[in-house]
């Protein structure tokens, strides 16, 4: 990972970006995981998160009651606050500027702009670099990722598809991102700037952060993996198709008889995702989780009940 | 005076900025290579490797602890087996240590700010940290720090400080727990760094005012509040390298500086 990654001209701009960025950097290898309350925020603390991402609802929730999804209620949020010393992220709408600074105010750490929630704009994403606090947000492809990163993203996540657990379109758009991250690649050495240049009107993106994304063989900004993720070998998958983290949103809570097969889940899932490469860990991490969440198929999905489309 | 020796240093790996210590690392060894310490063989080899098992541990020479979530390392290195062979490495081989923010946590005896029911911590450094010092991720910055052991003249070191702890009190030498193994006891806690809130930080002396510290030895273990390795600067790696070389060469700790 390269570490001096930014868009930014000046040694301010610079240093604000070290420091949003750096933040994710010290997230890699781990899990962060979607929490509705204190108490579910101190189980994934206890499970060993590296963070949690505070919201009303779990994506799979917020799927079967429909309706529109916005940021959650500032109390909420407070309350998680005051129950972990990890790193506390909230969800704002897609464009969303307010809810943004609503957040910002309350001192959270990061801001998901997120499609899970229901889209403010349908025009524009937030101008992430205005703001002091950091934002991640989600891809499907590489072209979507460095537009993300332009507007000021310090992190991203493949989007997957939110609150299914099925880990299907989450391996699609990373598998995705590193094709295209090899298309970069080979473009700058045969085409060296000029093919640069060309990709990048391609798939819609800055020459200039393609440019560095081929350099490094790698997004110039750490990427966790996300939706759909519902098991220990769901984790340790995405980190085998080289995402630095991983997101788990609905897989902990989701259908969870009692705290403790909460924590058990929680648990196996961070020792997955740390170990992911040790077979017999992987091994006690799914014996250790028990039963997953039903989940819905993603091949049943009419187009309409698809998050990752929404954003551009 | 010239036989050749090869020098082990491992990054702990169980999460967190490994690969940017790793990369730095790299930079530095060559620094230090060019131009070796004095009366050092001249034959200086370097290898770096990643640790996450007590076999991997006990190839190394030195190690750094890098930043993370201290409170997920301390459970993963838990489950894992590693929290008493970390213990073993530090506090009874004195063998040379770094952490770096969620590191230096780690290696402090006391913290204050953690987690409902606390962590569990390696020790080593006879401190008590507090986490999360300035508050949130709204709270992180970069600031320029004057590092004296860096040596005379230097530029002020860009200090990249994420949600990071601070050195809240030294608790001395008889809290540092040494293991009874000669060098571990007796040996000072020095404050090499400390930061000053707002104006006239620079013509601040370390060790004086009000300021927080942010650096601090203690025998062969180096703490850090801040992340070099977020930098491209590779002062500190360098100047740890040496230290590292020194104290292997002498076979001892290296109590008060080259």
């Amino acid at each position: 990972m390269a570490t001096n990654l930014h868009p930014g001209a000046n040694g301010t701009a610079n240093d604000d970006f070290t420091v949003k960025a750096g933040l994710a950097q010290m997230l890699k290898g781990g899990v962060i995981m979607d929490v509705t309350t204190a108490a579910e925020a101190r189980i994934a603390e206890e499970a060993g998160a590296v963070a949690v991402m505070a919201l009303e609802r779990i994506p799979s929730d917020i799927r079967k009651m429909g309706g529109v999804a916005r940021m959650s209620n500032p109390e909420m949020i407070q309350e998680i606050q005051k129950a972990v010393t990890i790193p506390v992220m909230a969800k704002a709408r897609i464009g969303h500027v307010v809810e943004c600074q609503i957040l910002e105010a309350l001192d959270v750490d990061y801001i998901d702009e997120s499609e899970v929630l229901t889209p403010a704009d349908d025009q524009f994403h937030v101008a992430k670099s205005d703001f002091k606090i950091p934002f991640v947000c989600g891809c499907r492809n590489l072209g979507e990722a460095l537009r993300r990163i332009k507007e000021g993203a310090a992190m991203i996540r493949t989007k997957g598809e939110a609150g299914t657990g099925d880990i299907v379109e989450a391996v699609k758009h990373i598998r995705t991102v590193n094709a295209e991250i090899a298309q970069a690649k080979a473009a700058l050495a045969a085409g060296g700037d000029l093919g640069i240049a060309a990709l990048a009107r391609e798939i819609g993106c800055d020459v200039a952060l393609l440019k560095q994304t081929a350099e490094l063989g790698r997004l110039p900004v750490v990427n966790f993996a996300a939706g759909g993720v519902a098991t220990p070998a769901d984790a340790a998958l995405m980190m085998h198709f080289g995402c630095d983290g991983v997101f788990v949103g609905s897989g902990i809570f989701k259908d969870a008889e009692t705290p403790e097969h909460a924590l058990r889940r929680a648990r196996a899932i961070v020792k997955a995702t740390t170990q992911y490469t040790d077979k017999k860990a992987l091994i006690e991490a799914s014996i250790e989780h028990g039963e997953a969440m039903r989940g819905i198929s993603n091949a049943g999905l009419k187009p309409e009940e698809k998050m990752a489309g929404r954003g551009w | 005076m010239t036989k050749p020796i090869t020098i082990t240093v491992g990054v702990l790996a169980l999460q967190g900025g490994v690969v940017e210590h790793l990369n730095l690392l790299r930079k530095a060894a060559s620094h230090v290579q060019s131009s070796p310490p004095e009366s050092t063989a001249d034959n200086l080899q370097f290898t770096f490797t990643e640790v996450r098992t007590a076999p991997q541990l006990a190839q190394c020479d030195a190690l750094i602890i890098p930043g993370g979530e201290s409170t997920t390392m301390a459970i993963v290195a838990r489950r894992l087996g590693l929290l008493d062979p970390l213990r073993e490495f530090v506090k009874v081989q004195h063998k040379p240590v770094w952490g770096t923010c969620a590191g230096l946590v780690m290696l402090a005896e006391q913290a204050a700010a953690t987690k409902q029911g606390g962590q569990e911590l390696i020790g080593g450094l006879g401190v008590k940290v507090l986490r999360n010092r300035y508050g949130t991720q709204m709270q992180s910055f970069v600031a320029g720090l004057d590092l004296g052991f860096l040596g005379p003249g230097q530029e002020p070191f860009r200090a990249v400080f994420i949600r990071a702890p601070v050195v809240e009190a030294v608790i001395g030498e008889d809290g540092a727990a040494g293991s009874g193994v000669e060098g571990g006891k007796g040996a000072p806690v020095e404050v090499l760094g400390v930061y000053y809130r707002g104006e006239g930080q620079q013509q601040q002396e370390a060790g004086t005012g009000k300021g927080d510290i942010v650096a601090v030895r203690q025998g062969n273990v180096f703490g850090t509040s801040f992340h070099p390795e977020l930098t491209d600067d590779v002062r500190i790696h360098v100047w740890w390298l040496r230290q590292v070389v020194d104290s292997l060469r002498h076979g001892k700790l290296v109590v008060n500086g080259a």
